[in-house]
């Protein structure tokens, strides 16, 4: 039961967010990047560490400066990241890509702060590039999301994926 | 084989049949001649530090596994039980006092001895002689200044020989600060559906592709704040640098400004500092052109067949073959110890972002190598060439510098060393038949002033 949320939140809160989660989702697949922009925090954090695979018992000490990341954005950075897939430079996404992003398993669990929310969920990301080649990445995420004024806004995003090797030649996609 | 092979590179013209991408049969020659025989990258010393330490990587298509040895030795061998050949590690790195097959439990310790056998007296009746079944070791192992490489090959050269000149300039890494070097993070892996010859060709040599391959990447990164860097990061500089080659099959790409390998940090500040402290240190260790010119410089350095590190853009990446059509590329940050703590941080994060799985640069390069690879494997396509013909005749000796050197990175002079190597290689039965050459040697250099 560690897992209970310090309140029960309201049913319209996890509705709201949870749509969220899904326009999200949609506004990506569309990519309709100033549209999802607008949907993250002035302050957002957007993350995904590396990993290994090692044994249970293992008992190495922690890395020196860390595991490296794979994402590791600020909201100016993610605009330079935009702002890249824009430039109409990236030669990898035009023709435009074939992408889903399924989103599910969305717990939303209230925090110590008001007007945040802890959001658990799980995305399916399926890309269809170059002819017949496709692939299937999928990600477990932690979040923040706050409200501010009518909408929820992300303000953080913990992204753990689940390829021990990127099956996948870039990640010019958000999670 | 042999006459094919002399028909499939033309490294005086510049022309290689596209068969060497694609070909299974020479790709199986490949790990023979190549991959079986060449020195290749292992570990970097600070990976496996402590008695118990190991990481498992790969030596062509071979799973090995690179143990540190109770004496602090390094031993490495081959991830396959003795006895039915399972794998005997799954896990990337640790620390181990014993690796136990899954299969039937045979248990092997880090110096490779069988330590245990499940039912030896009842099963075995006792005649098991453990000693005729350790772990198959790595026919050679060395270590470079915390570069540890592995042999199949009795016959190699030393590691020393076989890198000959090329340690001019892993030495503006490995040895410019007292400290010695380190990499750092988890590895970063990818599976790229190329030809391992690709990737390598591509940082080898080709400046050629920078402007454009990365011209998305090169227009967003100018918003970046580029204070106090007097490099420009918007373009190629074709006049300012160096490809060298003609050592062993080694290469370098090299900038002689000694600050350009910073020009896609957001905040080189940090870093210049510790450049601009510590150069006057590299200048007496390394001497003046080395420490002033290529210490902090975008260099990339190629080791034969498969290492490529560059130090100022501070990565460092071996490519593992995976069937003729197929690679993993793992990639590390590189720095130095000396480092303050926060300057390796943000190489770190740096070297994620920019050349790491979703690099803003690196993620350019995987469709085109994979498509060149698909490209050459059509009934049509197979039986045709492809080129690097560019500048061709246009190198010479340069004083205080070893190889044969072209003026610039916009050239493709790098890439016609490369295949001349793999060619003198998979034409060779043996190591007495690869020649080795250090063309404008510095050995000779110094003979002739002294």
């Amino acid at each position: 039961m560690l897992d209970r949320p310090v309140a029960s939140l309201p049913v319209e809160v996890i509705i709201a967010v949870t749509q969220a989660l899904h326009r999200e989702a949609r506004l990506l697949d569309d990519e309709d990047f100033e549209g999802w922009i607008a949907m993250l925090c002035d302050d957002v954090s957007y993350r995904m560490e590396l990993k290994s695979r090692r044994f249970r018992a293992d008992r190495s000490p922690p890395l020196p400066v860390g595991p490296g990341v794979i994402f590791n954005e600020n909201l100016a950075r993610l605009k330079l990241r935009v702002d890249r897939l824009k430039s109409g430079f990236v030669w990898a996404e035009d023709p435009p890509n074939f992408i889903r992003r399924a989103v599910s398993n969305v717990e939303v669990l209230a925090s110590q702060a008001e007007n945040d929310v802890h959001v658990y969920s799980v995305l399916v990301m399926h890309r269809n590039r170059i002819d017949g080649t496709t692939r299937l990445l999928t990600a477990g995420r932690t979040d923040r999301w706050r409200s501010e004024g009518s909408c929820w806004l992300l303000a953080s995003r913990d992204i753990v994926l689940d390829h021990s090797v990127m099956p996948d030649s870039n990640l010019n996609a958000f999670f | 084989m042999n006459a094919n092979i002399a028909d499939l590179v033309d490294s005086r013209t510049g022309r290689q049949s596209r068969a060497i991408y694609s070909d299974e049969a020479i790709y199986r020659q490949e790990l023979e001649r190549i991959f079986g025989r060449c020195w290749l990258f292992l570990v970097h010393t600070s990976q496996i530090p402590s008695p118990g330490d190991y990481f498992r990587t790969f030596m062509g298509e071979d799973d090995v596994i690179v143990i540190r040895q109770k004496d602090g030795s390094i031993k490495a061998f081959l991830n396959s039980c003795t006895h039915r050949g399972n794998r005997i590690c799954r896990a990337d790195r640790g620390n181990a006092r014993a690796f136990t097959c899954n299969y039937h439990g045979w248990s092997f310790a880090p110096d490779g001895a069988l330590a245990g056998v499940p039912l030896e007296n009842e099963a075995y009746f006792g005649e098991l002689d453990r000693s005729k079944f350790g772990l198959i070791p790595v026919t050679k192992v060395a270590e470079y200044k915390g570069l540890v490489f592995g042999c199949w090959d009795a016959n190699s050269p030393s590691l020393e020989d076989y890198l000959g000149d090329a340690k001019f300039f892993l030495d503006v890494w490995l040895d410019a600060m007292p400290g010695g070097s380190a990499l750092l993070g988890e590895t970063q892996k990818m599976v790229l559906g190329t030809n391992w010859k690709l990737p390598v060709e591509n940082v080898c040599g080709d400046g050629y592709h920078l402007g454009w391959a990365h011209a998305g990447a090169m227009s967003a990164v100018q918003s970046m704040d580029l204070t106090g860097l007097s490099v420009g990061n918007s373009g190629v500089d074709l006049d300012g640098g160096l490809s060298v080659a003609g050592m062993n099959g080694h290469m370098v790409l090299s900038a002689l400004d000694g600050v350009s390998g910073y020009a896609f940090y957001p905040d080189p500040k940090p870093i210049l500092e510790y450049l601009e402290v510590n150069r006057q240190t590299v200048i007496e260790r390394l001497g003046e052109v080395r420490g002033k010119q290529v210490w902090g410089a975008q260099v990339n350095i190629t080791i034969f067949p498969n290492l490529q590190l560059l130090p100022g853009l501070n990565w460092f990446r071996v490519y593992h073959p995976k069937g003729a059509g197929q690679i993993e590329q793992w990639t590390w940050a590189m720095v130095e110890n000396d480092m303050p703590e926060a300057v390796k941080a943000q190489i770190l994060e740096n070297q994620c972002l920019t050349f790491g799985l979703a690099g803003l640069f690196d993620n350019d390069d995987g469709d085109n190598l994979a498509a060149c690879t698909e490209q050459s494997r059509g009934w049509r396509t197979a039986q045709m060439d492809v080129y690097t013909n560019m500048a061709l005749g246009r190198s010479g000796k340069r004083e205080g510098f070893p190889g044969d050197i072209a003026a610039g990175l916009v050239s493709e002079h790098n890439q016609r060393y490369f295949y001349r190597r793999w060619q003198e290689h998979m034409m060779a039965q043996n190591w007495d038949e690869v020649p080795i050459y250090n063309i404008n040697s510095l050995a000779d250099q110094e003979a002739e002033h002294a």
